[in-house]
């Protein structure tokens, strides 16, 4: 668990993890299509992320595609999260949503 | 079932994963696949869900409901105990394979040091919205927690979710009729 929590204790992680979320099943190339960020950095960061087990890659073909992997964070959650707060977190959780117009 | 549930009209290279998630299990290979495969074991971590699976290649996958019912009736395409199963997961709402087409569940199991590396790929054969794919994106992690938890500790993870609103609404759009 300290991985995922020093893996996603930075920036630059987080947000090739919501690139993935945007759009799973990426390959390096896509990953690094307009990212501010050295091709060797997003190989490290992602190196990172494929240790704490929050991204899996996945040959398909001739390509290796990189797919999100949430099972860490759902862990984290059933840590924590009691079984009756789990409806009214998801509920709280739309409303955030809907009143920030998506935008967390 | 019709002849449309036949691996022979099957082609798997067609398929493109979708979803992808892994889980680290402190268990033996074979427990793990056991535990994937086998009623006494699902029903402990699959919302009360029964597998009943033919293991050969052709055989019947089928996953039961509490109220006995035929929630999936899929097929074994690939059965490598205890490496990789590949099975057709196709859910039995009126229209949904003919709305989506069909979907294709594999399960690998590596071993990685004392524990096992569980990888479950859900792939298909055509773009889907992630309304569609949200099902799965939901559920899977609980599933698998579940999995990881009964083996581990023998004790089930009693996980309550109703299928997410934005699936139900997206098939709805697309004519497949939902249960109750």
């Amino acid at each position: 668990m300290d991985e995922v929590f020093k893996a996603l204790a930075d920036a630059s992680r987080r947000a090739l993890l919501d690139r993935l979320h945007a759009r799973n099943g990426q390959t390096l190339t896509e990953l690094c299509d307009g990212l501010a960020m050295t091709r060797q950095a997003v190989t490290k960061h992602l190196a990172i992320l494929e240790t704490a087990n929050l991204v899996t890659t996945l040959r398909h073909g001739r390509e290796k595609l990189h797919f999100l992997n949430p099972v860490p964070i759902h862990q984290i959650g059933e840590r924590w999260i009691r079984k009756f707060e789990r409806a009214k977190l998801t509920a709280l959780s739309e409303l955030k949503k809907r009143l920030e117009d998506g935008d967390d | 079932m019709t002849d449309k549930s036949k691996s022979r009209d099957l082609d798997i290279s067609r398929f493109s994963p979708e979803t992808v998630y892994t889980i680290y299990i402190a268990a033996q290979p074979d427990e793990v696949w056991r535990a994937l495969t086998s009623a006494k074991f699902s029903r402990q971590y699959f919302f009360g869900f029964a597998v009943e699976a033919d293991l050969r290649a052709g055989g019947a996958f089928i996953v039961r409901a509490p109220d006995g019912s035929e929630h999936i009736s899929g097929e074994v395409i690939v059965c490598q105990p205890p490496q990789r199963l590949t099975i057709t997961w196709d859910v039995n709402w009126p229209g949904l394979v003919e709305a989506l087409g069909r979907t294709l569940v594999t399960y690998e199991i590596e071993p990685a040091g004392d524990a096992v590396r569980l990888t479950m790929t859900e792939a298909h054969d055509r773009p889907l919205s992630d309304d569609i794919l949200s099902g799965g994106r939901q559920g899977w992690p609980a599933i698998l927690s579940g999995l990881k938890s009964v083996l581990e500790t023998g004790k089930p993870l009693a996980v309550k979710m109703p299928p997410p609103a934005r699936m139900l609404a997206a098939l709805k759009t697309l004519g497949v009729k939902l249960p109750g």
